[in-house]
């Protein structure tokens, strides 16, 4: 029992980060349509931001958010304008295919500067800690944090849709730019900030993961599929979709945790022989291919 | 026995009636104008009688069979044609090869798709723009080959969706023509969405008018031009008052 | 027979071309006789191999205009069934690769049925989720040898051996690809002009009017993947008899995958010499950039970043390739 609810919350803190992850990727998508295959690549250029800030300074690594949420702005502007502006006037195969090339771009920019190995976040205040709630349920101080920290950043940024002038500006040219332009609003700028937000969105999401995952420059395209499944799950486009297909994923993400359970629980050894770890991931691109042919408006999606 | 009976035909999309109880039938060769002010549900109609929507109830027969359920590809195999309204060309095939598309329907072979579409081009008269670009052409001439197109298949019934649309008096004059020819002697049933007053009434036999999704008025242009009904849908109460009054 | 006379028919393009072509081919012809490094010989090698990936992928994704970015499983289907068949059961390649081939159409056939009900980008993303599904369990499979992969040895089996494609010497494998490069190139010349190739273009074009003209878009999109997945699972087989080992993470690769679709897209996506175009700048400049940059102490890396910077500038401002650019000037010429 206690592995089920062991899984259970490392389920669900997981799935708290993971959305705030998806969260870029469904905002830039749902203001202009376009995929981001190197939504995974923002993501480490967050986690090696977390870092190194932490290392620099000798800040706690959680500080160093906002160092990230300006680089991730940053980042996502000078990519749309230096790159995306253009690209969305040409044919989709061509859009894919240079999202992708950013992709191979930032990943193998990462591998030149900081070499192939894996690195952690090792001093901090909450690094090592953990509460232990009783029921199997263990919870390591840095991933709670991070979810927190992850559910609040969700929060702003909804906040930020939804009640100021801007987001819903932001919100109108989702839903019909040419009409949103017609009202005045400047398309080119809403489709920047978008990417803006986006990218922060990511990078934050990348310096609160370092606090418990390794980087490295090749784990991009994980994180983008990872991203993928929970837009595609949630609804593109939808902010609280995001958030609730988060979890969702997240929860996927212990299979091999409820596996085990299940193992132990009905005694079938060959269960035990299922290399379940290995594939775990695995699930995650099953899940968004059903999902996608079932149902593929998502949860809460209004744009397919 | 009709050719095409349309039976109490309505078509709902999230609350939305845009086909409301529409019943009415054709016979062979005949050419009927359909018209009706902007959202009356035209297009929905044509979208529903050659399959590209399902129908939320009602039944379309066409040429003794009930084809209400039938898809889009279905119906074209059955000799429902139509074309589009909008047509944004990506602009890959040349006017030759769009109308062998629709030729390629009925042989497997390329010599004999092109030969059939050969002779469509030149029936209408675009055989000259053969090996052109139909992305490239102007607004008239495309219009033209989109229902040369649809002619590919050799229909037995043509659905026109605004092929007039956008086109200058000369223009409407030799569309008109072509319409002609190809219902008078080619044999194909033609029905044809119309904003353009001048091609609809002089070339169709009945015009059926449409208004917020259900069918208000059928009969010969003439009658239809003085209907009551018809000219409250158009132009509102205040003309139908001035018109009682002449 | 009018197949056949179709397959053969190059009259609808410009004699300069033809003529081009005609040379080229015969240079390919005659390469081994002069007197190239072995690492041109292999660079030519991977260059027909490349063509023929980029020429199937080509059907479903220039001319039918559906961006697959999954092909990569198929490589691998290709590629284990012809490994495992030899050193499980000493099965000749020339009767492997038509049953990898079938394996991977039938898979093709399953996964394209919910596949095709996707468009755009969904599609994109699925093609990818399937190929990296397929990739995983491959890595966890110990029937193919799991995530160590298998290896063929030249030792058990001494060169050369005809049937089944082993070779000490580069040469044969030459001309044994560039047989099914011509094989191939003869079939795409027929597939334009066939019945199945107009309907994509026409379903590239329009969807909805393609529907309307009688074409059964959801199966012509699935019928056009399986030719795509046989070209690439044929070239999968030819792969693992000439490098001679493989694993799941590089044959299966998402890499790989974007690389068969860039072959097309950079020279020229839905055309007939596009994927030869692309292959002829992409592949060359590849081995090459790997040879000089590579080399240098801690530059590893760069050659790569060079060449996904030319994927962004191309996508975003050359997106009809090489081949339509030289298809704009000409019709420029022509007004």
């Amino acid at each position: 029992m206690d592995i089920l609810f062991g899984s259970l919350a490392a389920g669900i803190l997981l799935g708290m980060v993971i959305a705030l992850v998806a969260l870029g990727l469904t905002i830039i998508f749902g203001v202009m349509d376009i995929v981001n295959f190197a939504h995974g690549e923002f993501l480490m250029v967050g986690m090696y931001t977390g870092l190194l800030t932490a290392q620099a300074t000798g800040m706690d690594p959680l500080f160093t958010l906002p160092v990230a949420g300006v680089v991730g702005f940053l980042l996502g502007v000078i990519c749309y304008a230096g790159f995306i502006k253009f690209l969305i006037r040409g044919p989709m195969v061509a859009q894919l295919l240079g999202t992708f090339g950013l992709m191979l771009f930032l990943r193998n920019l990462a591998l030149l500067i900081f070499g192939s190995s894996d690195r952690t976040v090792h001093h901090g205040i909450l690094v090592g800690k953990s509460f232990e709630i009783g029921m199997g349920i263990i919870l390591p101080a840095t991933k709670l944090a991070a979810a927190g920290l992850s559910v609040i950043a969700f929060l702003a940024v909804w906040l930020l849709m939804n009640r100021t002038k801007v987001g819903k500006a932001l919100t109108a040219t989702a839903l019909n730019a040419q009409a949103a332009r017609y009202m005045g609003i400047p398309t080119e700028k809403m489709n920047a900030l978008a990417w803006g937000i986006g990218g922060a969105s990511v990078t934050v999401a990348g310096a609160l993961i370092v606090n418990f995952w390794a980087v490295n420059p090749f784990m991009g395209l994980l994180f983008t599929m990872i991203a993928f499944a929970v837009v595609a799950l949630g609804g593109f486009g939808s902010v609280p979709g995001a958030f609730f297909a988060g979890l969702v994923v997240g929860l996927i993400m212990e299979i091999p945790g409820f596996w085990d359970f299940f193992t132990y629980t009905f005694d079938w050894m060959w269960m035990a022989d299922v290399p379940m770890t290995s594939l775990k991931y695995m699930w995650i691109y099953v899940a968004y291919f059903v999902i996608m042919v079932v149902r593929p408006r998502g949860l809460f999606g209004w744009k397919h | 026995m009709a050719f095409l009976e349309v039976q109490n035909l309505t078509k709902t999309y999230d609350g939305l009636r845009a086909n409301a109880d529409i019943s009415f039938s054709l016979e062979r060769q005949a050419l009927i104008g359909l018209i009706g002010p902007n959202g009356a549900g035209k297009t929905t109609l044509f979208n529903c009688i050659c399959g590209h929507h399902p129908v939320t109830s009602g039944r379309i027969l066409f040429d003794g069979e009930d084809v209400t359920a039938l898809k889009a590809h279905a119906m074209a195999r059955r000799g429902i044609g139509r074309t589009f309204q909008v047509y944004a060309a990506t602009g890959d095939l040349t006017v030759l090869e769009k109308v062998m598309v629709g030729c390629f329907m009925h042989t497997h072979a390329r010599s004999k798709a092109r030969a059939c579409a050969e002779e469509i081009l030149r029936d209408l008269g675009l055989f000259d723009l053969s090996d052109d670009l139909v992305s490239e052409l102007p607004v008239a001439a495309q219009k033209r080959v989109v229902m040369a197109t649809a002619l590919g298949t050799k229909p037995k019934l043509l659905l026109l969706d605004e092929v007039a649309a956008g086109l200058n008096t000369l223009e409407i004059e030799e569309i008109m023509a072509s319409i002609r020819h190809v219902n008078k002697d080619r044999g194909v049933t033609v029905i044809l969405i119309e904003h353009v007053m001048e091609l609809v009434m002089k070339v169709s036999e009945r015009v059926i008018v449409l208004d917020y999704g259900a069918k208000i008025a059928e009969g010969s242009p003439e009658s239809i031009a003085k209907d009551p009904k018809v000219i409250k849908a158009y132009l509102g109460e205040r003309y139908v008052k001035e018109q009682r009054r002449e | 027979m009018e197949t056949l006379r179709n397959a053969f028919d190059f009259s609808d393009f410009p004699r300069m071309d033809l003529v081009i072509a005609g040379a080229v081919a015969f240079l390919f012809l005659i390469f081994p006789l002069f007197p190239t490094s072995s690492f041109a010989m292999a660079t030519m090698i991977q260059f027909f191999m490349f063509a023929l990936y980029g020429m199937g992928w080509n059907t479903i994704g220039g001319y039918g205009g559906q961006v697959d970015l999954g092909k990569a499983q198929y490589v691998g289907i290709g590629a284990y069934t012809t490994a495992v068949m030899l050193i499980r059961w000493d099965i000749p390649f020339w009767v492997s690769m038509p049953v990898g081939m079938a394996i991977a159409v039938i898979w093709s056939f399953i996964i394209g049925y919910p596949l095709f009900r996707l468009k755009g980008h969904y599609f994109a993303i699925a093609t990818i989720a399937t190929s990296l599904v397929l990739k995983d369990l491959f890595t966890v499979w110990s029937f193919v040898g799991a995530a160590r992969g298998l290896e063929i040895s030249p030792i058990t089996y001494p060169p050369p051996d005809y049937l089944r494609l082993i070779f000490r010497e580069d040469i044969y494998y030459y001309y044994t690809i560039l047989g099914f490069f011509f094989l191939g190139f003869i079939y795409m010349n027929w597939f334009r002009k066939s019945r199945l190739g107009f309907q994509l273009r026409c379903i590239k074009d329009n969807e909805d009017m393609a529907r309307s003209l009688g074409i059964n878009v959801h199966w012509a999109k699935i019928k056009t993947y399986a030719i795509a997945t046989a070209f690439v699972s044929m070239v999968g087989s030819f792969h693992v008899c000439y490098i001679k080992v493989i694993e799941p993470v590089d044959i299966m690769s998402l890499d790989l995958s974007i690389l068969i679709a860039l072959m097309a897209m950079l020279g020229g996506a839905g055309s007939l010499w596009g994927p030869i175009i692309g292959a002829g700048v992409l592949i060359p400049l590849r081995s090459y950039l790997k040879e000089w940059l590579g080399a240098a102490a801690g530059l590893v890396g760069i050659d790569l970043i060079l060449y996904a910077l030319i994927i962004m500038i191309v996508s975003a401002f050359e997106p009809r390739g090489i081949w339509g650019i030289v298809e704009k000037v000409r019709r420029r010429k022509r007004r």
